[in-house]
């Protein structure tokens, strides 16, 4: 018997980016099958082409070994493929039963009024068939995330759909929800439908899927049964070996304590809890990294110590002072550096060249005002300074930063926050979309920083580059740190299982420094006695943050 | 690559997001776009005027189409003639010998009252632009032009009596005034900017309800309080004629003095600076085309709605101020629409203080050449104000010009648009230029 | 199964919002009160006030006024509800009052061309030119990606340029001379309440009511069903000159002439449509509401100065839009459409 669904060596070609290559997919009718990998590694874009959003550069898409040619979304939904964005699409003022028939109203007199009973009825004979507890009549406003969800998939069964891609659709639900929906998902299968769920959390691929495929750098790495696979085995699958970085970090003595973080508590757009209880300090001459798969509340925690966002509760003390009620300029005013995650949106101004680019935070600050006057000609020479000192290219103060390249922005970014003097940057992603050479750069940049004594916190998805670089490691899930770690001495694997929200405290797992994150005493690894000295600095400090919080509920 | 993620956390308010491509455009491509928008203009003038033409009855006609030989009322070619040439006040000789009418010299009436709207719309259209600048759509420089206007008559009527009449009192009542209109203005600004900031109240919707409420307020104080005895329309007393601005040079019928358009110059200048070269206006500008950006940087976006609210209807309060110290010399009901008319202004100008200076004397022209219409030719003088639309109609799509530019292949808009491909998808949250 | 139509059904949709039910409640408690203190005190300005509320004449005038305000408020529910917010419903209502009139003129009153009288003749040209004017403006908004605000005042100053130049084109002034005929206030209220009617039942009975709701709020998932969101805008645009034309040429012929000077005879109207629609939460039957209340103010305000009390009729005029300010400060953000203002793209 054919698969359900059949990706047939399919290669996806964006100018300059190969996001899918050579990618086979075979997922059974009636199997729940999941997608995992990291943020960019080609999921979403392989998925776009199951669901007819892009023609595939190479390869076939077969349903039930019939090859199909979709030109658009309207194609693969009459095909019986049905897609639940991670976004949902639905209409939030109009009632369930409004959004599930949209587009395909019943209708009666004529064509001239919406037959909402045989609606209703559909809707509720749908939710009554699949076990799904919703009120046709609720307003999408009104309910949960969870029920929106089944809302999402109750329009893709009404429209026919067999094969169902979910994109991250744990991403939004509560623990109890994603139980649900695991009961949803059962309830599917048995029904004969085919479930592919994108997904780049080890532990629900693990629990869900049947059968789960690894892409990584968009090649599929492997496909396993869900049943024979560890969650080790699945991690260094996702994660790979990228290429090692020497440990750089050179042991170093600890200053005075320049970021501390109490009870911090701070909540996402749509007032959902998004950092929790999280305390931690950082000192001057460290780096601290922060690990994790994006979307675990690193944004909003760095949204918060920056200033940018307001905490719920909880203080952010920097240099012994509360930054509680203090703005954005205030924080700037006394010294904090910042690489945003998305420098299109916030780092720089697009349509400003580099010379206005470069007085971005500073614009009321001598050399460049004075007695509210923009004193220009300091503005270029500092402009020129960065693009001299770190390489940015074209070397053209003039240039608007929206013709300059991802990297080279980010190089202007990252030098704009360094020369400021700052006693603390917090840098996000600095290193996402640049080339290798200004990677190593902008590391090295970084090391310089922490041994000229300024506190760095490092926020990164990327693991070969947070484990590289810092003295200490945090690796958060879902707005807590499940652990503060030794970078030196912590496997991949490991990380793995703090990424997916696990602790490190069952004896199986190997590796000393995680104890001492733990509990704050001494345990040198044999054979790494030259770095005891730093390894007990460390630990001093671990010990002072209160690593418990890496003890999961 | 990263997945999309088309959600954008970070969601501007929805004006904002019009607003944007407006102010964040290449300043080459904003030139050739005002430039095609007014060619674009004339032209479905020129054929409104030769339809109606040959609608309207007339004993001869004006025109004959060659070839055809269909007569026309009116004369197409004529009316442009008039407009611009009568605007000036008839410099180049039409129909005679030489090309230079040799009685010409710019201190004629005609030109003066050109100049005057000119004046009068520097102020307007820098208060539009002001707004612009910051992401703001200010529609309410009307009433706030209404609400500065009243409180300068009523601060130079009340102030004068207390001063010796003369030159040195003219000087200290002009100031006084404008600067009261300025504040009157501002004022009158900032309640729609404190309601955008601090209520979330949309500040297009607020602003066109005041200035309904400017005008109407403003009249029933007049008529009711402060309206001059035995005047047969509603008006307050006139003011000094020591505390007008003096029509030196040109004709005093003109109601123009050239004191006041420097002024109006000076102003253009000084709010170049402010946006280019202060802080402050840095703050206000980089809100208004990256409001996460600025915010960013450090920027109070909430402060600087109200700050630039506030800017902006004082700067319509001093064209308030100007209008009644030069124009009428009281405030009087029938106040004409010079604020709408510097929304047509900024608009054209694409915002930028500079662009000020040609976009309102192109529409002093076409407002002293409307007079012109009027005692020369038989065509409504209303044509103007159809023309003043059709420049904010065409001014306002740009893809229209960017689509012509991409059929012709080349071109200077064709070229802009060319570079900025994601334009056309920037619908969402406008994280790649806008 | 319930009847659709029945009064019950149509009052319970009215009130769901209870945002709409508190200005019905509020509107009939007032005037509830006041005929009240009408009866017990005929002498005082309560008995005058009453008298005029509940005067035929005043009703009469109300519906006159209402009709421009209420028809013109129903066509922008429907193009900001499809996500284009029409800021050119003055400009609509400027062209059909005087393309109604100029037609009526050519035609003349009391003749018929093919059996159809003058009156119904005026009636659909008016509707045309506004529809036309719409059209001009959907094309720019939605083809060319105009901004719609700014291209909204344009269709406005364009009318407003445009009405007098051609009245006087035509009539040698800007207003035009008096044709004699005057559309009763019987035909105008029928109008109005027929239309509000009609567009309640479309916008929230009719599959293209639920489109068109998608398209304004969250047009990717009307696009990701199949539903062209560019053709359920146009319909929504052209359906607010539609509605425009009906309520400009209404007004005009209510008296028989267009008014061409200074802000034409609609002054302002289309703006006070705006409002009565944001202010009736862009319910059809909220905004014949609002509308009438407002028309109802302006009508009083003419009876009282008639009656000899010195009330500044201007100043009431300016109550609508203080109340807006009021209610914008309050409510902060309206219940605008999520997606109005924007373009939208089909992907890929």
């Amino acid at each position: 018997m054919n698969p359900a669904v059949h990706l047939d060596g399919i290669t996806k070609r964006f100018p300059g980016v190969v996001a899918n290559d050579d990618v086979d997919l075979a997922v059974e009718r009636g199997s729940v099958h999941a997608l995992l990998g990291e943020n960019g590694a080609g999921k979403t874009t392989l998925m776009n082409v199951l669901y007819g959003l892009y023609q595939p550069t190479e390869g076939t898409v077969r349903l039930d070994g019939e090859p199909q040619s979709f030109d658009s979304p309207r194609d693969a939904i009459d095909a019986g493929v049905g897609m639940i964005h991670q976004h949902f699409m639905l209409v939030d003022p109009m009632t369930v039963w409004e959004n599930v028939v949209l587009g395909n109203e019943p209708k009666t007199w004529g064509g001239l009024r919406v037959d909402r009973e045989a609606a209703r009825e559909a809707v509720v004979e749908l939710s009554e068939r699949y076990g799904f507890d919703v009120d046709p009549d609720a307003t999408i406003a009104d309910i949960s995330v969870g029920e929106q969800q089944r809302v999402e998939i109750l329009k893709a069964l009404y429209r026919g759909a067999d094969v169902l891609i979910m994109d991250e659709p744990t991403a939004v639900l509560t623990p109890q929800e994603v139980d649900e929906l695991y009961g949803v998902f059962d309830e599917l299968t048995e029904q004969g439908k085919t479930i592919i769920f994108i997904s780049h959390k080890l532990g629900e691929a693990l629990s869900a899927a049947d059968d789960i495929t690894v892409l990584r750098d968009g090649v599929n790495v492997g496909t396993v049964a869900a049943a024979d696979v560890t969650r080790e085995e699945l991690a260094e699958m996702m994660v790979g070996r990228e290429v090692l970085m020497d440990p750089a970090t050179s042991p170093q003595e600890a200053g005075d304590r320049v970021l501390e973080v109490t009870d911090l508590d701070v909540e996402d757009d749509r007032g959902v809890e998004a950092v929790s209880d999280l305390s931690f300090e950082l000192r001057g001459g460290e780096i601290l990294g922060v690990a994790g798969v994006d979307g675990n509340g690193q944004s909003q925690l760095v949204e918060a110590i920056t200033g940018l966002r307001e905490a719920a509760s909880g203080d952010v003390r920097y240099r012994g002072e509360s930054m509680v009620g203090k703005t954005r300029r205030d924080r700037i005013d006394r010294g904090m550096a910042f690489i945003p995650e998305d420098r299109q949106e916030r780092g720089l101004v697009m349509s400003y060249d580099l010379v206005e680019n470069g007085i971005l935070g500073s614009q009321h600050d001598p050399p460049f005002a004075n007695g509210g006057r923009l004193d220009w000609n300091a503005s270029r020479d500092h402009a020129e300074a960065v693009i001299e000192q770190y390489d940015v290219r074209p070397p053209d103060a003039d240039a608007e930063a929206e013709s300059l390249s991802g990297g080279n922005q980010q190089k202007f970014i990252v030098g704009r926050e360094f020369e400021r003097d700052p006693e603390l940057v917090v840098a996000t992603h600095p290193t996402r979309g640049v080339d290798i050479g200004s990677t190593e750069f902008l590391h090295d940049r970084l090391l310089e920083l922490r041994a000229e004594g300024k506190a760095v916190l490092l926020v990164s998805s990327k693991l070969d580059e947070v484990q590289g670089l810092s003295d200490r490691l945090a690796v958060m899930h879902e707005g807590e740190f499940t652990g503060i770690v030794d970078p030196a001495t912590v496997t991949e694997e490991e990380i793995g299982l703090l990424m997916a929200g696990e602790s490190l405290d069952d004896d199986s797992v190997e590796g000393a420094a995680i104890h001492d994150a733990a509990g704050g005493g001494t345990d040198d690894t044999p054979g790494d006695g030259s770095d005891g000295a730093d390894d007990a600095s460390r630990d001093g400090i671990d010990g002072a943050t209160g690593g418990d919080e890496g003890v999961d509920a | 690559m990263s997945d999309p993620n088309p959600d954008a956390d970070g969601d501007p308010s929805v004006f904002a997001r019009v607003v944007a491509p407006f102010v964040d455009r290449s300043v080459a491509e904003r030139l050739v776009i005002s430039v095609a928008a007014i060619f674009l203009s004339i032209l479905v003038g020129f054929a409104l005027v030769l339809v109606s033409g040959r609608i309207a009855e007339c004993s001869t006609a004006a025109w004959t189409m060659p070839i055809t030989g269909l007569g026309f009322c009116y004369n197409p070619f004529e009316v442009y003639v008039v407009l611009f040439n009568g605007a000036l006040g008839y410099p180049f000789a039409v129909g005679d010998p030489g090309l230079f009418n040799p009685g010409w010299t710019p201190f004629n009436l005609s030109f003066g009252l050109t100049l005057s709207e000119t004046t009068l719309l520097i102020f307007t259209g820098l208060s539009v632009a002001v707004a612009f600048r910051a992401g703001l759509f200010n529609i309410g420089t009307q009433g706030q032009l209404v609400v500065g206007a009243l409180a300068t008559a009523l601060t130079v009527l009340a102030l004068a009596p207390l001063l010796p009449a003369g030159p040195v009192a003219g000087l200290v009542l002009i100031v006084v005034g404008t600067a009261a209109g300025a504040v009157g203005g501002g004022l009158w600004g900032a309640i729609p900017g404190a309601l955008k900031a601090y209520a979330d109240a949309n500040e297009v919707i607020t602003t066109i309800m005041l200035n309904f409420v400017a005008a109407n307020v403003a009249y029933v104080l007049v008529l009711e309080v402060f309206r001059a005895e035995g005047s047969s329309v509603v008006a307050t007393r006139y003011v000094p004629e020591y505390a007008q601005f003096p029509s030196v040079l040109f004709p005093a019928s003109t109601d123009f003095a050239l004191i006041a358009l420097l002024v109006g110059v000076a102003f253009i200048g000084a709010l170049y600076y402010f946006v280019e070269h202060t802080s402050l206006g840095y703050d206000l500008r980089t809100s208004g085309v990256q409001a996460a950006a600025a915010e960013y940087g450090g920027v109070n976006a909430k402060l600087t709605t109200v700050r630039a609210m506030t800017l902006s209807g004082a700067l319509g309060g001093i064209g308030g101020s100007v209008w009644v110290l030069m124009s009428e010399g009281r405030w009087m009901a029938s106040i004409p629409d010079l604020g709408f008319d510097g929304i047509t202004v900024s608009i054209l100008a694409g915002n930028n203080p500079i662009g000020v200076l040609p976009a309102a004397f192109l529409f002093g022209i076409l407002k002293g050449g409307a007079l012109e219409i009027g005692f020369r030719t038989d065509v409504p003088t209303e044509l103007v104000a159809v023309l003043r639309g059709l420049i904010i109609l065409f001014v306002a799509m740009p893809e229209f010009f960017r689509m012509i530019g991409r059929y012709a292949g080349v071109g200077g808009a064709g070229g802009a648009g060319s570079t900025k491909p994601d334009e056309s998808a920037g619908g969402d949250g406008g994280e790649a230029d806008a | 199964m319930r009847n659709p139509l029945s009064p019950a059904s149509l009052l319970e949709s009215a009130s769901e919002s209870s945002y709409v039910r508190s200005l019905v409640v509020g509107t009939v408690g007032v005037l509830a009160a006041l005929g009240v203190l009408g009866l017990a005190f005929p002498e005082s300005v309560f008995g005058d006030l009453a008298g005029i509320v509940f005067s035929t004449s005043t009703g009469a005038s109300t519906a006159r006024l209402a009709a421009p305000i209420v028809l013109a408020g129903l066509g922008g529910i429907f193009a900001e509800k499809s996500g284009v917010i029409n800021i050119g419903l003055e400009g609509l209502l400027i062209i059909s009052a005087f393309v109604s009139v100029y037609a009526a003129s050519v035609v003349g009153v009391g003749n018929a061309v093919l059996g159809v009288p003058a009156l119904v003749i005026a009636f659909l040209a008016g509707i045309a030119a506004s529809t036309f004017l719409a059209a001009v403006f959907a094309v720019v908004c939605i083809e060319f990606k105009a901004d719609q605000i700014i291209a909204g005042l344009a269709v406005w100053l364009i009318a407003l340029g445009l009405a007098p130049f051609m009245s006087t084109v035509f009539f040698g002034g800007v207003n035009t001379p008096n044709l004699g005929v005057s559309v009763g206030w019987k035909y105008s209220a029928t109008m109005v309440v027929l239309a509000t009617l009609g567009s309640w039942w479309l916008l929230n009975r009719t599959a293209f009511g639920k489109h068109l709701r998608a398209a304004g709020e969250n047009p990717k998932a009307l696009d990701t069903v199949g539903v062209s969101v560019s053709k359920v805008r146009y319909a929504g645009v052209l359906l607010s000159g539609v509605l425009s034309g009906v309520g400009g040429s209404a007004l005009a012929l209510s008296i028989g002439q267009f008014v061409g000077s200074g802000e034409t005879m609609v002054q302002g109207k289309g703006f006070i449509a705006i409002v009565a629609y944001l202010f009736g939460n862009y319910n059809p039957l909220g905004t014949l509401g609002a509308g009438v209340l407002f028309a109802g103010l302006d009508a009083m305000q003419i009876r009282l100065q008639q009656l000899g009390y010195a009330i500044p009729d201007t100043l009431v005029q300016t109550i609508p839009y203080v109340v807006v300010i009021v209610v914008l400060a309050l409510v902060g953000r309206t219940q605008i459409p999520e997606a109005a203002g924007e373009h939208y793209e089909t992907e890929e």
